[in-house]
């Protein structure tokens, strides 16, 4: 009986130099007009990306710039109500008007003592 | 083949080297130039237009409108591009004619101008019709006018903007600073559109910041009222003019100013008379008359010379100078006390008052002349700016050792002339006589509007010196209400009310002397419950050119039915009936 195991692929060294040539490697390189192909399709995707954006951007300052008029004009509006509150409001307005010719003259306020 | 190939190089070195020598000219030596050019075309620089502070008065405890803005459009034509006839035709019936600013023939007379400004202040409604219109060469520039909805009232008291967006006169002049607010900047990127884009690196939006807000310690109700009474007074005597305000005497707050006749401050191009744009009560000062007794009476039981009840003989006339100077009212001759001098307003109680204050009996003294230079000037503040927040004069008073203080014209100041002040010093001073000696600057200003809209108000006004002792002034009431006695047998002045004041007919000058032909009638006074300290001061003025008023008949009225409005506006419940 034997004591020992021996391995029948052999030595370290023996297997390495056995398996060497299994897989073969080859180099292979892009051509220069793949490259500046490939080069010229990513700039161009970039700068439609930066286009796409802009356009985006520039559509929201066309809502801004409209959502702007449109608040000033409601702004003025409102404004122009305001002054026809205050004229409505004046005391010559309010002296003059139907309401104050059909009531009576003021009489003094009595005072009661303490 | 080589010779050609030789030529190819060197021809494409040339055009190389010229494109690199055009770039780098281009690019490094006409640099600025360029990028002024690309900015110029894609940048737009504008200002953001700060908005002009509105002003308001107080309505109670509330403040109120009274000056606003509102938008407006001017319309401007190009001559050279414009369709005469459609433009006349279309326009005539959109534009109302108080707009126009210009005949349409002459603004398109000439061909050559490319700019002409048809009409102006056009509203909202008439500016989209023009805008709807679309017509060639024809412009609207946006712009903001001021709106005044309580009509002409105060228009001397508020001023106005002129075209250039510039205050004018009053409030509108005097806080221009305040109200106009600072402009701000955009600076951006625009398309073909004028649309500003967000892209660029060089975009500036520097805020506009607005004016503030001013909030007038004038009351609307008063001053409505005030002029309410002077122009009646005014349509009942021949009078041209008349002016007024009313004060707390206890803060020197002022309630109403009022200037007669008043304007349209929208239609200020077209006034003829531009004497209507003074404030009266603030920038015109001139001789008041006898009210000003009430000042050298003052002075003289203030340094414990006399008391209302102290006699002195009334010869109806006293001789300074060589000059005879008499009373207006020729009787009550003989013994009589100092309150029966000031009830008949008698020149005589006032010029022996001075003689007191000198401690001669018999002649005027320069010490005597000191003192009540020391009281006018000094203490009640005539001669010098009041300091109220608005345009003012200062007035004159002859110094005691000037070349021109001759005696009788400091006999002269006791009644009122040889001297000039503004009715706000006047009142201001004669406040601090009967509030207990304190002497406040006066303020037309109350406070200011926040953006949020809240009221905020400003300090409340502090004692600026003591004009006379408690005592002096506790005295000067009871002497002013004494005056009134009649008032109060009549029934004008109702019972429990403690009313007092004192008239004042000065004469006018013409031609550098005092005329009898021209007079102008006053009355100052105070109000309040009997038994507390006055609540009220008005003083109101009325005249006109070759008019003669009279205190008592032409200015007492309109303090009498002010004074009876202000014991209702204030709800002053009457005192002394316990």
């Amino acid at each position: 009986m034997r004591n020992e195991y021996v391995s029948r692929r052999g030595t370290v060294t023996n297997s390495w130099s056995r398996n060497q040539n299994i897989v073969r490697h080859t180099t292979k390189r892009l051509g220069n007009l793949s490259l500046a192909a490939i080069f010229g399709m990513m700039v161009l995707i970039v700068g439609l990306i930066y286009a796409t954006q802009s356009v985006k951007a520039t559509n929201y300052d066309y809502e801004l710039s409209n959502i702007e008029d449109e608040i000033s004009d409601l702004e003025a509006r409102k404004e122009d109500l305001a002054v026809e509150k205050a004229r409505l409001t004046s005391i010559a307005a309010a002296e003059n008007s139907q309401v104050a010719s059909n009531m009576p003259d003021g009489k003094p306020a009595g005072y009661a003592n303490e | 083949m080589k010779a050609r190939e030789k030529v190819l190089k060197v021809g494409l070195t040339v055009a190389v080297v010229v494109i690199l020598l055009q770039l780098f000219l281009i690019q490094i030596v006409q640099h600025d130039s360029w990028v002024k050019r690309a900015e110029d075309e894609h940048i737009v620089q504008s200002t953001i237009k700060a908005e002009r502070g509105e002003i308001y008065m107080m309505d109670g405890d509330q403040p109120t409108l009274v000056v606003m803005n509102e938008s407006s459009w001017t319309v401007v034509i190009d001559p050279m591009l414009v369709d005469a006839e459609e433009l006349e035709s279309t326009l005539s019936k959109i534009i109302p004619k108080d707009k126009m600013v210009a005949e349409f023939k002459d603004a398109t007379a000439d061909k050559t101008r490319r700019y002409y400004v048809l009409a102006r202040g056009l509203k909202r409604d008439a500016a989209e019709k023009i805008k709807e219109a679309a017509l060639v060469g024809v412009y609207l520039k946006e712009g903001n006018a001021r709106v005044y909805p309580e009509g002409q009232m105060a228009s001397s008291l508020l001023g106005f903007v002129n075209n250039d967006g510039k205050g004018q006169y009053g409030v509108e002049g005097a806080l221009d600073k305040e109200l106009a607010g600072e402009d701000g900047v955009l600076k951006t990127v625009t398309d073909v559109n004028n649309v500003a884009l967000s892209i660029g690196d060089d975009n500036v939006r520097v805020p506009a910041k607005n004016g503030k807000n001013v909030v007038l310690s004038v009351d609307r109700n008063i001053q409505y009222r005030l002029e309410k009474y002077l122009k009646e007074q005014m349509d009942s005597s021949t009078a041209t003019h008349a002016a007024g305000l009313v004060m707390n005497p206890q803060n020197g707050e002022v309630w109403a100013l009022a200037n007669l006749p008043t304007y349209d401050a929208t239609n200020y191009a077209n006034i003829e008379d531009a004497s209507v744009f003074i404030n009266e009560p603030l920038e015109s000062a001139y001789e008041p008359g006898s009210m000003c007794k009430t000042f050298s009476f003052s002075a003289a039981i203030d340094q414990g010379k006399m008391t209302p009840q102290t006699t002195y003989n009334n010869s109806g006339y006293m001789t300074v100078d060589n000059w005879k100077i008499e009373n207006a009212y020729k009787g009550q001759l003989g013994t009589i006390t100092m309150q029966t001098g000031l009830d008949y307003s008698l020149n005589t109680s006032s010029m022996t008052a001075l003689l007191w204050l000198g401690g001669d009996n018999n002649q005027i003294t320069q010490a005597g002349k000191n003192i009540l230079y020391k009281y006018y000037h000094d203490l009640f503040g005539f001669g010098e700016y009041t300091g109220i927040e608005l345009f003012e004069s200062p007035g004159v008073i002859t110094e005691p050792d000037a070349a021109d203080a001759y005696n009788s014209r400091y006999a002269n100041m006791t009644f009122g002339q040889g001297m000039q002040i503004t009715m706000m010093q006047l009142a201001s001073a004669f406040s601090s006589v009967i509030n207990g000696g304190e002497f406040y600057r006066p303020t037309v200003v109350a406070g200011e509007v926040a953006e949020n809209g809240d009221f905020l108000y400003q300090d409340s006004p502090e004692s600026i010196r003591t004009t006379v002792s408690t005592e002096t002034s506790s005295t000067m009431r009871q002497m002013l209400y004494g005056t009134r006695a009649y008032k109060r047998t009549n029934g004008t002045d109702k019972a429990g009310y403690y009313i007092g004041g004192k008239t004042g007919t000065s004469q006018g000058i013409k031609d550098g002397a005092y005329t009898f032909d021209e007079t102008v009638g006053n009355y100052i006074g105070f109000g309040g419950a009997e038994g507390e300290m006055p609540e009220y001061v008005i003083m109101v003025k009325i005249w006109g050119d070759g008019k003669k008023m009279e205190g008592e008949k032409d200015a007492m009225p309109i303090f009498d039915k002010m004074s009876e409005y202000m014991i209702d506006y204030l709800q002053i419940k009457p005192g002394g009936q316990n």
